[in-house]
């Protein structure tokens, strides 16, 4: 249906819900776990439960958070509620009443005390670049530059997935993008506490990341996470002026364009899983598949489920720190219907995906590996 | 007394009170005052089994126990048909899903239940075919609760109700025997179609689909009077080739709409009143690319003036988004009637003269699903925070009930509220034999018990009709006191 959605405060929209079930067809929470209470428009009807003042308990709470933000839901509504707006208002509501996760709560601590959601000493956030072996002596540290690579918690902290940041700086350093990491200045975006409903605690992180990426004099930043990104442009982009906020597939997509990126033969049949929050809550569908068909010798296989009905992978809206269990069910869905393409690789553009959807072929696709598009790029740079 | 089925996990089966109360509503939330007295909608324990064979098995226990069953799939009816209304439980089928086993040579599917017609027509589309009609809620609605009720909705006019569409159903019977229905079997599959869930519970679906269409094409006409867009929709409808679907609406509809914040394709006046006689058509036709371009030469008949081709794309895509007029609300209630086709301009025009003279906001839309009827819904935007206002709104549907009985018409689907309207929906030869038939599949009446063959207190047409017109007349008062549109 069409892009307008609507969100006039909690209990508006609680009554303006028709029950109609649309969401439920679609959401991948629901789709794991079956019971009602786990359908969008249960967790709306808990909510209205909440605001009505009926007891409820933090277990019957968790509900809420049994939710990925993947925004599918709001595609299909059928009274057009931003259900985005809906559920990061209602989580607000459930931290005020001491109803949330524990597990949100350690997570607040370790990002109020560290400054990133890993609870790593906040000194280590560039200890991927110490590993490389064609790391520059400055680590991609800079100061000055006219792009700011802004790593994120977990490409920056998680095993896994530090080879994006890897991959991208390398990337970039072919390209000869004039370009500087933030190292141990750089702190958790907050996006992870925005969504579990902690709003207040952001504004300090916000505060640090933006004087330190005003220093470098910057006019674009770019992110390998597109969690990173949305937050950016919801939150930081209102204090920034002539300042570009781009995810790393849009930057590569420009590279290519400018022919400033030489890519070689990648014999390899690939399928792309589009992140929820760069593409449905993102809006970027393009650039990534622009960049995939500049790669030559690369086939596409695109599963059915994509762009605006794309899938899930179950790691989004802090899901993973409240109910790993369910994290797992939906990556182990998302990843047998993406390896049902017959690709030999997932590719994704975001590393909670890259990580989620790692774990769900272990499950349910073994044999097919799961990488982030920076890494294939970087595959092709040196292929 | 805790739930202990044998053969069911026990993590199929909740007694958890927020579960179960969110299991006894459907669309339509009715104030506890019309419920509580008369209704035992809290169902005992919430059931999700997980095959066909748990289906049976509940069920033969259920009989054994005396405990009413109350199946439920996507509750995307209003007339609490999904809802319990004598406590048990509640079997929650929606893990009946997928399962999709397309015949090509033979052009038919088989589907799980509680695969929405949305999902179902998605996967035929992917190789080559499609459903032959759907539901205007088909991104929730599935395919056993549509053959549960009486399955009329777009594709309908060309190619029937779901009920003709069906080769055999298999269903689970209280008595817990799992079985196959077919037209020739006994009992026969037309039995289970339109049963709402009060014989059994269906567990497989096998229908006949179309190969998907090479060509469509969709056109949108403004009327500027009601009598013509009736004369027209019912011309349309019975003419060949035979279209699709027709759809059309009322200036309070688009007025329901712009309230609600979108857009609308005429031009309304400022002032709903004295209410626009203008209304909307759109015909789709689907099809061999030879048919479609007969069906387009067929529209130089059509007395409308036909509006520019991307706005009848727009209403086309919209079709199953007619909900977004309950932003108009908070709260929609709504009269859905099944009326013949050659009284539509009259039924249009009689919703027009009562909001007129109330001065009440009342939007109608419909589709023409058979050469003869139409499926008509007419809605008012009401808010269920105040409940005396709400109640008075609850009693006004009968005035459109009536209305469209005036012009032939009668409720679409009975559940519980619409139970009180039997007369007009059966006549009595009608309601005993289907009364004949819930004798023999369910003598001791545990499947969703007090649905659809009697009305109970304060549903009988006297307490009802009464209660009703009381709360009608209130209904406007209470309008009057303001402008609403």
């Amino acid at each position: 249906m069409s892009d307008t959605a609507f969100f006039k405060g909690l209990m508006d929209e609680a009554l303006i819900c028709a029950y109609c079930g649309y969401c439920r067809s679609v959401c991948p929470t629901y789709a794991g776990v079956g019971w009602e209470s786990c359908s969008p428009r249960g967790r709306i009807q808990l909510t209205r439960l909440l605001l009505e003042g009926t007891p409820l308990t933090a277990e019957q709470m968790a509900r809420l958070y049994q939710c990925t933000m993947c925004g599918h839901c709001t595609q299909v509504c059928s009274t057009r509620i931003d259900l985005r707006e809906f559920w990061l208002a209602a989580r607000t509501q459930t931290v005020e009443r001491n109803l949330s996760p524990q597990g949100l709560n350690v997570a607040k601590e370790n990002v109020v005390k560290t400054g990133n959601v890993y609870a790593y000493q906040n000194d280590e956030r560039a200890g991927w670049a110490e590993y490389m072996d064609d790391a520059p002596a400055d680590l991609y540290q800079r100061g000055q530059a006219e792009v700011v690579y802004f790593v994120g918690c977990s490409s920056s902290f998680s095993p896994r997935v530090q080879r994006i940041a890897e991959s991208f700086v390398r990337l970039m350093t072919a390209a000869d993008v004039n370009f500087t990491i933030l190292g141990k200045a750089e702190v958790c975006c907050g996006f992870p506490l925005k969504v579990a409903g902690m709003q207040d605690q952001v504004a300090a992180l916000i505060e640090r990341n933006l004087e330190r990426v005003r220093a470098t004099g910057a006019t674009t930043i770019v992110f390998t996470c597109p969690a990173c990104r949305m937050m950016w442009r919801e939150e930081y982009a209102c204090h920034l002026t002539d300042v570009r906020l781009l995810h790393s597939t849009e930057l590569l997509a420009e590279l290519m364009v400018a022919q400033r990126l030489s890519l070689k033969d990648v014999k390899q049949v690939v399928t792309y899983h589009d992140p929820c929050d760069l593409a449905r809550n993102g809006g970027v569908y393009d650039a990534p598949r622009q960049v995939l068909a500049a790669i030559p010798g690369l086939q596409l296989v695109e599963v059915h489920e994509r762009r605006e009905r794309g899938l899930c992978c179950g790691g989004g809206g802090d899901l993973e720190m409240v109910d790993p269990t369910l994290t797992q069910r939906v990556a182990a869905r998302t990843t047998s219907k993406l390896a049902a393409t017959g690709a030999q690789a997932i590719v994704t553009a975001c590393p909670q995906c890259v990580r989620t959807l790692t774990r769900g072929a272990v499950q349910s696709a073994p044999d097919v590996q799961v990488l982030d598009l920076v890494e294939l790029c970087a595959r092709a740079l040196e292929a | 007394m805790p739930v202990n089925l044998s053969g069911i996990p026990t993590d199929r089966v909740t007694e958890d009170a927020i579960e179960r109360k969110l299991y006894s509503r459907d669309l339509a939330p009715v104030p506890a005052i019309m419920v509580k007295p008369f209704f035992h909608t809290l169902p005992d324990a919430i059931i999700r089994p997980g095959s066909a064979e748990q289906v049976a098995e509940v069920m033969r226990q259920a009989t054994r126990a005396r405990i009413p069953i109350t199946p439920r799939a996507a509750a995307s009816t209003s007339y609490y048909n999904t809802v319990p209304v004598r406590g048990g439980w509640v079997l929650d089928v929606n893990d009946l899903r997928d399962g999709i086993e397309l015949d090509i040579a033979q052009q038919t599917v088989r589907v799980l239940p509680a695969t929405t017609w949305f999902e179902l027509d998605d996967a035929l589309q992917q190789r080559g075919f499609a459903v032959k009609s759907y539901p205007s809620s088909a991104v929730s609605a599935t395919v056993g609760g549509w053959v549960s009720m009486q399955g009329h909705g777009l594709g309908s006019l060309k190619y029937g109700g779901v009920g003709e569409q069906l080769v055999s159903l298999q269903v689970a019977l209280p008595s817990g025997e799992l079985c196959t229905v077919t037209r020739e079997s006994d009992p026969p599959l037309d039995w289970f179609v339109a049963a709402e869930g009060t014989l059994g519970v269906i567990t497989q679906v096998k229908l006949t689909v179309r190969p998907r269409p090479a060509a469509e094409s969709h056109h949108l006409f403004a009327f500027d009077d009601l009598n013509t867009l009736g004369q027209n929709v019912a011309s349309l409808s019975r003419t060949e080739p035979r279209p699709f679907t027709v759809f059309f609406a009322d200036s309070g509809y688009l007025r329901l709409l712009a309230r609600a914040g979108f857009h609308i394709p005429l031009d309304l006046p400022q002032s709903h009143f004295p209410i626009s006689a203008k209304g909307l058509l759109l015909v789709s036709f689907q099809g061999e690319p030879s048919e479609v371009s007969r069906g387009k030469d067929s529209l130089v008949r059509v007395a409308g003036r036909e509006l520019p081709s991307e706005l009848a794309l727009e209403e086309w895509s919209l079709r199953l988004y007619h909900l977004r007029t309950k932003r108009a609300g908070p709260s929609l209630l709504a009269a859905e009637v099944w009326l013949p086709l050659d009284k539509l301009q009259n039924y249009l025009k009689s919703v027009k003269n009562l909001a007129e003279h109330h001065r009440l906001l009342i939007g109608t839309y419909g589709l023409a699903v058979t050469p003869n009827m139409a499926l008509v819904m007419s809605l008012y935007p009401t808010d269920e925070r105040h409940t005396i206002e709400y109640l008075a709104a609850i009693g006004f549907t009968k005035r459109l009930h009536d209305l469209a009985a005036r012009c032939g018409g009668r409720p679409y689907g009975v559940g519980l509220w619409n139970s009180a309207y039997l007369p007009r929906l059966f006549s009595r030869t009608r309601l005993d034999e289907l009364k004949r038939r819930k004798a023999r599949l369910d003598p001791l009446g545990i499947m969703n018990p007090g649905k659809l063959y009697h009305a109970s207190f304060p549903l009988w047409p006297i307490t009802f009709g009464l209660g009703a017109s009381v709360l009608g007349a209130a209904h406007i008062m209470l309008a009057h006191r303001e402008e609403r549109p």
